[in-house]
Formats: structure tokens, sequence, C-alpha cells
């Protein structure tokens, strides 16, 4: 029953979720992109040819303009550029949210200890998050890059993560601050219910809509992180990802001569970052407060 | 015998409780002001009182509350329960002080989690005090949800807060601070947020619980009038000071301290 | 001579459930200098019709149906520009939150002269100023608490300057919607003494409406008792709350504890609250009254004239048999 209770919200939220246009946009972008990132599992079985990092067109020696055969050309060594548009997009899901949901999982937890315990575990868990806030986290991991080489992209991932969760934090630990005193919680605590369980059983079904909006917003400044990361030289190199592709266009020298080859990974990078803002806006109306007080007045 | 005992010692005791608020020294700002909320309150309930506290906003009458179910803890004084001292009781002997305690607070809105189901709101006080199994605790839920109105206790059981009127959630409220049984409950302001048809519901409603259970109430108010038809003890509270304490018939019909003479003066009447 | 006069109004608002009949075809008067009292419980729609009369309506409100008299124009057809320079010169109203009627960073004095000079431009800042004391002068705060802030002046006091600030403009009509439920009973006690003497002083009418029926008697002469957006019952307040007739006002008094009630008086319950979305276009309070007749349920009951001045929404049927009790 509980079960119903949650899909019912769901349901309501989804609601005013669809009509708005901006979530609409969003949902759509977003479903192009994952249809994208799941062809990259199957284009490579087409043709060994057609495999983003080591498949190579025999027959072309250098980048191609699209053709019959390669539709977004090939890169200087012969490589399709659809195929590793494909590649990229699935990279851009799994750097986006697992960092994000990294993030968004330390955040909430250390967010609502924090708010809810308070006292010195508040102010050490907080000053913690404000030494990690102030540091511009592309900078670190450019640094921690050139110190240790370069990443493989699950360290990537993490990295981020750890660089974004105090922003997640500050925000639930706000939440739990004003739920703390909200008298549900007291009665809770005067029925004997230990600090874990207010904490998981009272907070955090209150504060779960608002870590999710602030992952869609993560899920973005991941995607460009990592993206920028490589660009500059610093990512996987044994991955695809769109940032990678444009470090290789800028290499090779073609960033001028290779439109066909710099513009997709570019204008893919804008858009699925904006198909997670949209999404992140769309959400921000269904749990807007305002909207909010009226369902639960109903 | 025993009832001879339980009439001696008072379930409640009070002595010398005073609750100071200081705002801390800050930077800009040495020493510190402090708001004396409670000023030496000594006060004694027996068992199966149902004992008010009047008192206007500001007063501290909360905050007395709040210090009986140790949600808060006084500056200074001692408070007994059934003749033991619970000013330092702590892990297991405050979770055991607080099954026999229990709390219905102002706002029906706020003190139910609008994500949890009334069934779950209720059982809540039985899982962490792991009473009974869970086909008793169902059943005792049920039968707590009867008791209290919501008849029958099976239809309100799955529903969530936001389904209900205001009154019905306050007995969702009543449900869960009597589930357990307690000894002594503290209803602070129970029926301000509630129209008068429903609150003299509600008033019957801890009237009947009271009997059938021997519970003893402690009710905090603003309004005189209805502590003097649910209570059959009144302390009126100003600015922290108990000024007048005693019967209510006899600190409605001859009260002794100024205060409380312009309180009764003030009451609006309905006689032409 | 009649200064407000409300036939049929019916008020609606949009909901997602549908429409909402917040109030429902309702007809009284108002003379000059005098009081009306609008009693009923929460959702019966007595804030409705105070905010229908300042032109306060939320978006989604409406004026479904009816007229509104006042001095002659008809408030139900104003336009926005209208009731702008209408609000607070020939109505003004007392709200309930006092807290929030103020801005916390303007000087109170400064907030009441601005009400003036929203009417008055061409008045002169000195003539305000003269106005501005004796309106204080008239609420009774000191003059050396004029130049404070909000903050500083305590609940009392900022209720008696929103009523200076209601004064402003010397209105015709003060609607006070629930003036003094946030405040302490001595408190409460006093601002109604006020509101009583400014009625007298300056022979201005007044709407008041509360949940609060002792409260409700203490200031007005003439009474409405509101249940589920409609009219019950209304009469002289001697003839209302002494001999209640409509079985929903008879629930209300007795439910009202005062310290000489009974510890066992018997109080009806009242059973479903009202659907104010799916009218039957009958009684709305059928489902929880004594008469069990169906007709209610269908059939709006009428008015019955108990005394000239003395009325009830019901049918014959149950006033009988109440009578007989």
């Amino acid at each position: 029953m509980a079960k119903n209770h949650y899909l019912e919200r769901f349901q309501k939220g989804w609601k005013i979720f669809i009509l708005n246009p901006l979530g609409k946009t969003g949902i759509i972008l977003l479903i192009i992109f994952m249809l994208m990132a799941i062809s990259s599992f199957f284009i490579p079985l087409l043709d060994p040819m057609y495999d983003p990092m080591t498949g190579i067109d025999p027959l072309i020696k250098e980048s191609m303009p699209p053709s019959f055969q390669h539709w977004l050309g090939t890169d200087n060594v012969g490589r399709d550029l659809f195929a590793q548009l494909m590649e990229g997009a699935k990279v851009a899901f799994i750097v986006g949210l697992a960092s994000a949901f990294v993030s968004i999982v330390l955040g909430t937890i250390i967010g609502m200890i924090s708010g809810y315990v308070g006292g010195i575990t508040d102010r050490i868990l907080m000053r913690a998050a404000d030494i990690i806030m102030i540091m511009p986290s592309l900078v670190v991991l450019l640094i921690l890059a050139s110190l240790f080489g370069q990443f493989n992209i699950w360290i990537i991932v993490f990295i981020i993560a750890i660089m974004r969760w105090p922003a997640v934090s500050r925000v639930i630990r706000s939440q739990a601050l004003s739920l703390k005193s909200r008298p549900f919680i007291e009665a809770s605590k005067v029925a004997g219910a230990s600090d874990i369980r207010i904490i998981f059983r009272h907070i955090l079904p209150n504060v779960l809509p608002l870590a999710f909006l602030y992952m869609t917003f993560r899920v973005t400044s991941a995607i460009l992180v990592e993206a920028a990361l490589s660009f500059l030289g610093f990512g996987d190199p044994s991955q695809v990802s769109w940032g990678m592709m444009l470090q290789w266009v800028w290499k090779s020298g073609h960033m001028f001569q290779a439109p066909y080859w710099l513009l997709p990974p570019g204008i893919c990078i804008s858009l699925l970052t904006l198909s997670f803002y949209l999404l992140g806006r769309a959400m921000d109306e269904v749990l807007d407060p305002r909207l909010r007080k009226e369902e639960e007045r109903k | 015998m025993i009832e001879n005992d339980n009439k001696l010692t008072p379930i409640i005791e009070l002595n010398g409780i005073t609750k100071e608020y200081c705002a801390k020294a800050t930077f800009f700002s040495k020493g510190y002001t402090s708001v004396m909320a409670l000023d030496n309150i000594n006060l004694a309930i027996q068992k199966g009182d149902i004992f008010g506290l009047v008192g206007q906003s500001g007063s501290g009458k909360t905050t007395l509350g709040r210090l009986l179910l140790k949600l808060e803890s006084p500056t200074k004084g001692i408070m007994k329960f059934n003749g033991k001292s619970i000013n330092d009781l702590k892990g297991k002997g405050l979770k055991t002080y607080r099954s026999k305690v229990q709390m219905i607070f102002q706002d029906p809105y706020q003190s139910l989690n609008p994500h949890l189901s009334i069934a779950e709101t209720i059982l809540e006080p039985l899982i962490v005090n792991k009473i009974g199994d869970h086909n008793s605790r169902k059943e005792k839920a049920i039968e707590t949800l009867d008791t209290v109105g919501l008849t029958p206790g099976k239809e309100y059981y799955d529903r969530y807060p936001h389904q209900l009127s205001g009154g019905q959630r306050q007995r969702v409220a009543i449900a869960r601070a009597i589930v357990l049984d307690p000894e002594f409950i503290v209803a602070d302001e129970p029926t301000s947020m509630l129209d008068a048809t429903i609150a003299i519901q509600l008033f019957k409603l801890l009237q009947q619980i009271k009997e059938k259970y021997n519970m003893t109430f402690f009710f905090i108010t603003h309004n005189l009038a209805a502590a003097k038809y649910l209570c059959n003890k009144i302390a009126v509270i100003h600015n922290g000071i108990i000024v007048e304490n005693g019967p209510s018939d006899q600190v409605i019909q001859h009260p002794e301290h100024p205060y409380t003479k312009q309180l009764i003066q003030a009451q609006p009447k309905l006689n032409f | 001579m009649t200064l407000l006069k409300v036939e049929n109004l019916s008020v609606g608002y949009k909901t997602k459930k549908g429409l909402l009949n917040a109030v429902n075809n309702i007809s009284f008067t108002l003379e000059q200098g005098k009081s009306l009292g609008f009693v009923g419980e929460s959702g019966c729609g007595k804030t409705t019709i105070g905010m229908t009369l300042m032109g306060l309506l939320p978006e989604n409100a409406n004026i479904l149906q009816g007229d509104i008299y006042f001095n002659g124009s008809n408030l139900a057809h104003f336009n926005d520009e209208k009731w702008r320079n209408f609000r607070g010169k020939e109505i003004s109203m007392i709200f309930q939150a006092a807290m929030n009627a103020m801005n916390p960073v303007i000087r109170v004095d400064e907030q009441v002269m601005e009400a003036i000079e929203v009417h008055n431009p061409d008045m002169p800042r000195n003539e305000i100023h003269t106005k501005v004391k004796k309106l204080f002068n008239m609420v009774e705060i000191p003059e050396n608490r004029l130049k404070d802030y909000p903050h500083q002046y305590s609940g009392g006091m900022k209720q008696r300057a929103i009523i200076a600030m209601a004064l402003a403009c010397n209105p015709k009509l003060i609607i006070a919607d629930e003036p003094t439920t946030a405040l302490d009973a001595i408190v409460q006690d006093q601002i109604l003494k006020e509101i009583k003497e400014i009625k007298k002083g300056l022979n201005t009418s007044i709407i008041f409406i509360s949940h609060d029926i002792a409260v409700v008697a203490d200031v007005c002469e003439d009474i409405c008792v509101m249940y589920g957006g409609q009219i019950v019952e209304k009469g002289k307040r001697e003839e209302v709350f002494k001999y209640p007739r409509h079985p929903y006002t008879k629930t209300l008094l007795a439910s009202y504890l005062n310290l000489d009630s009974d510890k066992d008086i018997k109080v009806p319950e009242i059973q479903k609250p009202p659907n104010l979305i799916t009218l039957t276009g009958g009684c709305n309070f059928s489902a929880s009254c004594i008469c069990k007749s169906k007709n209610c349920i269908n059939h709006a009951p009428e008015w019955v004239n108990l005394s000239p001045t003395h009325q009830a929404f019901c049918c014959e049927e149950t006033l009988g048999k109440d009578k007989n009790d």
C-alpha cells in the first residue's frame, strides 16, 4: 500500500510535469539520446569497421566528409564518426548518471545527518562541505590528472561525485533542519523512535523529491566537466567520449577543416545538458511549494 | 491499599522548575541576554486527573509540556514521574519513560507525516518499542482507531492524512498517543486549530478515553472555558509563573490572583 | 438608509476537481451605522463574502451570479480600476493576520500616511500628519510610538494600527475578518471594545466575520449564520442566539463552551462536511440534519419567517419538530 501512495504521488507529479512544455522538450531530447546510447551497442556488430575505437575503414587514410558508408564521415585514421558519436552518448550517460547518483546519495545522507543531528557533527560536516565547495573542481581534476597521469573513466566519475556533493548536502540540510522541528518528527521521537529511524523513515521521504531535482542538475555539470577534461587531454584514453572526439579534432589539426567532425559532438554536449536542465526546471515546477500545497489541501 | 499509594505519590511532581533561554555571546556582544520561560514552577498532578494549564501565548505553557516529554531539559529544578526523578533519563530509561508518557500536538496538519499511511503512523510506537508481532499490532491499531471514533477502523487503516479532515487527523494523532497505553498524556492545544463543533466532540472523546483507561491528562490551552469544561484541576500560568492553582470550580468561581480575575472578565460571554 | 444590498450572490472557485461553490445564492442588507456579523465554521464561505465585497477574490474565483449594490453602484460589475479607487476609500478591511498586513521595514505612521495619500493626493502634508495623530489617538496608541517599526509593536498594538489604517479614509463600511483570532483573550476584549466605540463614534457600518459566536454576538446587532456557502439563519442577535431555530445554529451554540457550560451537555455531531463541488440543489446541511425528509436533499428549503426580523432557511417540518423538544 505504501507503493500505491508513492505511485499516486508520482502520477500526480507526472501529470504536471508532462503538461509543462519544458518537461516535454526535455523528455523528448532525452529519449533521442537514450536511443543513441543504446544503438552504440549494436553498431559494431554490423561490421567491425564500425567499432568506434578500433574499427578502421581500410580504404580511408584521412578524414573524410559524410558519405553513404560513413554517415557523418570519418576521422583522420578512418574511424566512423557516427559510431563514435553514439558511443559518446553512452559514455555521457554513464558519467553523468553515475557521478550524479553518487554525489546525490552522499549529499542527501550527509545533509540529513548534519541537519538532524546538529551540534559538532553538523559543524564538522559542513566545514568539510565548505572546503570542497570552494575548490574549483575542474582545476583540481586537472592537477590530480597531471600528477597521476590519465585516469580511468570510473575514477573521473568518482572524483566528480566527491567534488559535487556539498551543494546538495547544503540544500538537504536546510530541509532537514526545518523538518526536524515539525511536530510529526517530535511525535515520532516521543513514541521512542531512534534517530536512524527518524532520519530514514520520516525525513528521507520528505527530502527525496528535492534530491531527485538536484540530481538532474548534477548530471548536467558532470557531463560538462568530463567533456572539458577530455577536450583538454586528461580524459580516459580508452573511452570515446564527446569531449575526447573534440580533443582528437583539435590534436589532428582539423579544427577548422572538418565541420562534420567538430560540430556533432559539440551540439550533442549542448543538447544533452540542455535536456537534463529542462527536466530539472520542469521538476522544479512540479515541486514548487505553492503547487504542492494546493495538492495537499485537496 | 495500592490505590491509596497512588493518591499519595503524584504521577508527576515538579519542584522549582526553571527554564531559561539564553542567547549566546556573539562576536559583537559579550555576555548574554536570557529569557525566563518558566520561573520556579511547583506542580503535582495526581493519577486520574485531567489537569488544565491555562495561559496566553508566550506564557511558557508549551515549554512546560515539552519539558514533561523530555523534548527539552529544565535549567533548574527536579521533575519526578511516579516518585522517581526523570531529570537525567537517557537511552533505555528515556525510552521506557516515553512509552509511558505521550503527547498530542496542536496542529493535526503538521503532526502527521504526510508520507505515512494512518496504519504506519499508529503502528510506529508499537514497532519501535517492539510490542507484539505483526498481527497483534494490526489488531491493536484497528482497535485503537475504533476507540478514537474512526469507525470502522479497518476503513481508515490504509488511508493517508491528506484524505482526512482536520478533526479526523487529530483523532489519528490521539490514537497514536494512546496506542501504547501510556499513563500520562500531554495534550498541547489539541483543538485550537479546529472548529468548535469538532472540538467539543474531541473533548468528549478525551473524557471517554480517560475514563476507559484511567489515563492522566495534562491539557494545555489558552481557552479558560475549555479547561473548565474538561479539567478537574486548573493552573493559570502567566509570564512563566503559576499564578493560580486549584480545583477548576474554585479557580473559576473564586479566583484569587488579579490576572485570573482579568482573564475571567475578558471571556466573551453569550448571555443577553 | 440602506448602505449595502447583496442579492442572490454566488461565488465559485475553479479547482482541479470542478467548480467549488463557496458562496451559494445569498442575500442580505446592511443599514448605515449598523453592524452585521457572519458566523460559521471553516469552509462556510464567510471569508469569501468579505473578499468579494473588497474586490479581492483570487484569480481562480468568480462571481457566478447576483448583484452587490453599495450606495447605488453595483460592485459586481466593477473593473480593476474602479476597484482601485473604491477600495480603502468606501470600504476597507481589517485582516486576521495583523503581523503580515504591515510592511516590516516602513515606520508605522508612514504606512498609515500612505493609506491616506493614495486616495487624497492633494491633501497637504501637515494635514495628513494631524489626521494620522488623530487616528492613533482614536485607537489609543500613545503618540511616542508613532515612529516605531511594526516589529516593535505587540500583537494588540499592531491590530490597533491596522484598524487606524482601515479608518484612514473615513470609509462607510469596514469589513473585519477574524480580527481578533490571533490575539489573547484580554487583548481581544480590548480590541472588540475599540471596534464598538469606533462604530458608535463614526457611525461606520461594520461587517464582522468570525468563527467565534461570542465575539460576533458582542459586536454585531444582526447575525447571519452560515453553513456550506448558504446563510441558514438570520436575525437580530438576541433572536438568533437566544431562540435559535435552525438545527445548525443550535449545534453551533451547543458546541460553544463558556465558563458555566455543563459537563454533560449533549451536542449533535456534524456527520458530513458539505460537498461544495457537486451541489444537490438542496439544503447543504441536510446530510447532518435531524430532519430526514428526502425533500431537503434535492429541493432548496424556503426562508421561513419566524418574526419580522428573524428568518431561517429550513423546512417547516424541521422547525416544527424542534419546537416540541
